[in-house]
């Protein structure tokens, strides 16, 4: 199957201002992000699924995402099923600092010593999330030695605000239909020469791997899509 | 402390891949614990992404100021999406405009610069407090 940019696992931290829990959130996603998991993961900020576009919305769609909230509001984990999709895993920060019997967790602009604990053990379990979520052999968070190369990346937190994903509009039985990554995949299908006809089976894959297709409506994704696909193609062919 | 009115709430971005949303977080807790504490009212932007009731009547019944690190404005968006009036709609970057010297740099951890910028920030939406509340403003507010 033709392969798209790298899969990475979303993180959404719930960043929460008001609290020092809040902070632990922010930290522990920004320590797998730039420390832990750097090259294998994004994230985006909670509020651009709300101030943002439809390709924004479309994060969780794409990629399989772990929340990171700071209290039992779990704001990152409803706000990322409400208005993206459902988070693959999530954690709560409270929660993990009462398993580990922490103590209070204090300071939301300097952490207390309960909250600098409560960062590295959260950002130790996000990164067993994270791997789990993109089956990627376990590597230990702490002490651990990283065998697997990871990608050329900078150590900087990927963040994707304001670069959504690309969205295809499609109408599939009368009814708009938008297409999260079908930009994406008409183009890596084009470049690899695959005709219409015979990427049929492996278009629908693809398109299934981003967007959910139920079951029923399969055959009419499979035509509309390849219709769309063949249409790029002559429009490709124009254009040189 | 302003006289007769509630206290100002404030709503800074919620920025996590970016300097300048490190410093919009910053200037809200400058003013809120140092500069202006009996006068504002620090609010999480993401229980108004959730729509948690408690934080939209805060926003509804007082006048906000929103920080926000990037062009996407979310902060403004989300107070005026919740039904609130903004009084003072700043973006980082006009402020770092004015003081170029101030470079924000680090995210978990802000460079010595960008607190001083974040401080600058705060300092000036302080001053203003006293003044935004006249006549209430219409949504949308001014642009710092």
């Amino acid at each position: 199957m033709p392969e798209l940019p790298q899969r990475k696992a979303g993180i959404v931290a719930c960043s929460g201002e008001e609290l020092a829990e809040g902070t632990v959130s922010r930290l522990a996603a920004l320590k797998v992000l730039q420390e832990l998991r750097p090259g294998h993961t994004v994230t985006i900020c909670l509020p651009l699924f709300l101030a943002g576009g439809e390709g924004d919305r479309a994060f969780a769609r794409v990629h399989p995402t772990i929340t990171i909230d700071g209290c039992e509001l779990r704001c990152a984990a409803r706000g990322t099923e409400m208005y993206s999709g459902k988070p693959a895993a999530s954690i709560v920060v409270n929660d993990l600092a009462a398993q580990q019997g922490l103590g209070k967790i204090e300071g939301r602009r300097q952490l207390n010593a309960a909250g600098k604990r409560a960062v590295e053990i959260a950002a130790g379990r996000l990164a067993e999330l994270v791997d789990e979520v993109l089956g990627r052999p376990h590597h230990p968070a702490h002490g651990g030695e990283i065998t697997e190369p990871a990608p050329q990346q900078t150590r900087i937190a990927t963040c994707s605000c304001g670069s959504g994903i690309p969205v295809g509009k499609i109408t599939i039985d009368g009814n708009a239909v938008e297409i999260v990554a079908l930009p994406l995949i008409f183009q890596r299908f084009h470049e690899l020469g695959r005709s219409p006809d015979a990427a049929v089976d492996e278009l629908l894959a693809t398109v299934k791997i981003y967007n959910y297709v139920a079951p029923g409506a399969e055959e009419s994704f499979r035509e509309t899509i390849v219709r769309a696909y063949a249409a790029f193609c002559e429009e490709e062919a124009a254009a040189q | 402390m302003i006289p007769n009115k509630q206290s100002v709430v404030v709503v800074p971005c919620s920025g996590i891949g970016k300097p300048f949303g490190s410093v919009s977080r910053e200037a809200a807790y400058v003013l809120c614990e140092e500069l202006r504490p009996a006068d504002t009212q620090l609010v999480a932007l993401s229980k108004l992404v959730l729509g948690e009731q408690q934080a939209r009547e805060r926003v509804r019944t007082s006048l906000a100021v929103t920080i926000d690190g990037c062009k996407q404005m979310c902060a403004a968006k989300l107070v005026k999406g919740n039904g609130g009036a903004i009084g003072r709609e700043v973006a980082v970057f006009d402020v770092y405009r004015r003081h170029k010297h101030l470079k924000p740099q680090g995210i978990a951890e802000l460079n010595e610069q960008g607190k001083k910028l974040a401080r600058v920030l705060a300092e000036e939406i302080a001053e203003s407090l006293d003044t935004i509340d006249c006549g209430r403003s219409e949504q949308g507010g001014q642009h710092a």
